[in-house]
């Protein structure tokens, strides 16, 4: 190699790397700086004696998120005596689900998949079950776990 | 790279007229004062890439603008890096920019048959002190707050119809949330569009008259 070609050759690989880094320098700027891994928080829910004595009920939860209070909702289900809560977000692509008690399905209202009150699929898109939440009672009271971000210590 | 580049060429046919550019003899007696303009352009794309980025973390709103800066200085990955280079090369932009007209004014660059050059190179001084001046207020602070009464407050001393020339640039009486979100419009918007296309047309310019007198 003579010593235009080499210094041609140098002269791209140092503009290849600076671009290289910029490129790097601005993904790592935009990658979001509050990225935390997730735990299970358990979330108050309701009274024990409000639990369904058969069938499904609708129930909402509060909790905090980056120190904004939110609700979320859940569906707890007695089916034949065992008791589950589901989790209303579709297995599909997130949209929340919709009980109908006519019917006794869960409807997705995006694109109409179906779901039985064990939350299995009936028909539509899902590829997958509705998820069950773990649930504990203590004091009388239901708590749902869900997986939050972990609070900064 | 190459062969990519060389793909998209056949339908372009850009790289043979600069391969001409590029590769021609430069004038006798350049000297490094002719790197000014050079210096300054890349000032300009490092505030295009860095304010692309900043761009991502800035709320633009009367009640956010500056809790948003602070979150890019002490949250954000390497936030007060960003901003910080934005608003180093802003400074040296104006520095090279006018060292810059300095030379082409000593050099009497500016004389036929690059009188157009010359102007549009003064739209594009005026444009930098005008993406200066607007960049300035968007911290939202006291200084910013300030500095944009002061500043805007001087259109109003122009005869006639210079009260109206305030109220049009403050987007309101006083200075106001109406004020930051014309101004972000204008600093990250109005301005560097129109500064790509007069930028592009002073190149266009040098390529056809070149650096000292005609090619
Ligand atoms: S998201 Fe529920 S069916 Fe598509």
């Amino acid at each position: 190699m003579d010593r235009r070609n080499f210094l041609r050759a140098a002269v791209k690989s140092i503009i290849a790397a600076a671009a290289a880094g910029v490129a790097a320098v601005a993904a790592y700027f935009m990658y979001p700086a509050n990225v935390r891994a997730r735990q299970l928080i358990y979330c108050e829910c309701m009274d024990e004696d409000s639990l369904p004595k058969h069938g499904v009920k609708r129930a909402e939860y509060r909790f905090e998120l980056k120190g904004k209070e939110m609700t979320a909702a859940v569906y707890l289900v007695n089916h034949e005596g065992t008791l589950y809560a589901l989790s209303p977000v579709c297995s599909h692509l997130g949209c929340l689900v919709n009980y109908n008690r006519h019917t006794d399905v869960f409807i997705c209202p995006c694109h109409g998949g179906k779901y039985d009150t064990a939350g299995e699929v009936i028909s539509g898109p899902p590829p997958a079950p509705l998820a069950r939440l773990p649930m504990k009672v203590e004091n009388g009271r239901v708590y749902i776990g869900v997986m939050l971000p972990a609070v900064a210590a | 790279m190459g062969r990519a580049f060389d793909w998209l060429d056949k339908k372009f046919h850009i790289k043979a007229p600069h391969k001409r550019f590029l590769k021609r003899r430069l004038p006798e007696g350049l000297s490094y004062f002719y790197c000014l303009g050079g210096a300054a352009f890349t000032s300009y794309v490092i505030l295009f890439i860095t304010g692309l980025l900043l761009s991502q973390y800035y709320i633009p709103s009367e009640m956010e603008a500056f809790e948003s800066i602070v979150k890019i200085q002490r949250e954000v990955h390497l936030g007060w890096l960003i901003r910080g280079v934005h608003k180093w090369s802003a400074t040296l932009l104006i520095i090279f920019i006018l060292c810059h007209t300095l030379r082409v004014f000593i050099s009497r660059a500016y004389k036929s048959p690059k009188e157009l050059n010359w102007i549009v190179g003064c739209l594009t001084l005026v444009l930098v002190f005008a993406s200066g001046f607007t960049g300035y207020l968007l911290p939202w602070d006291q200084k910013a707050y300030w500095a944009t009464t002061v500043g805007t407050s001087m259109a109003a001393t122009m005869p006639v119809a210079g009260r109206h020339l305030m109220y049009l640039i403050r987007g309101g009486m006083d200075v106001s949330g109406a004020t930051l979100i014309r101004f972000y419009s204008f600093h990250v918007l109005w301005l560097p569009v129109t500064m790509a296309a007069l930028l592009w047309a002073h190149f266009h310019m040098i390529k056809r008259q070149g650096i000292k007198g005609g090619l």
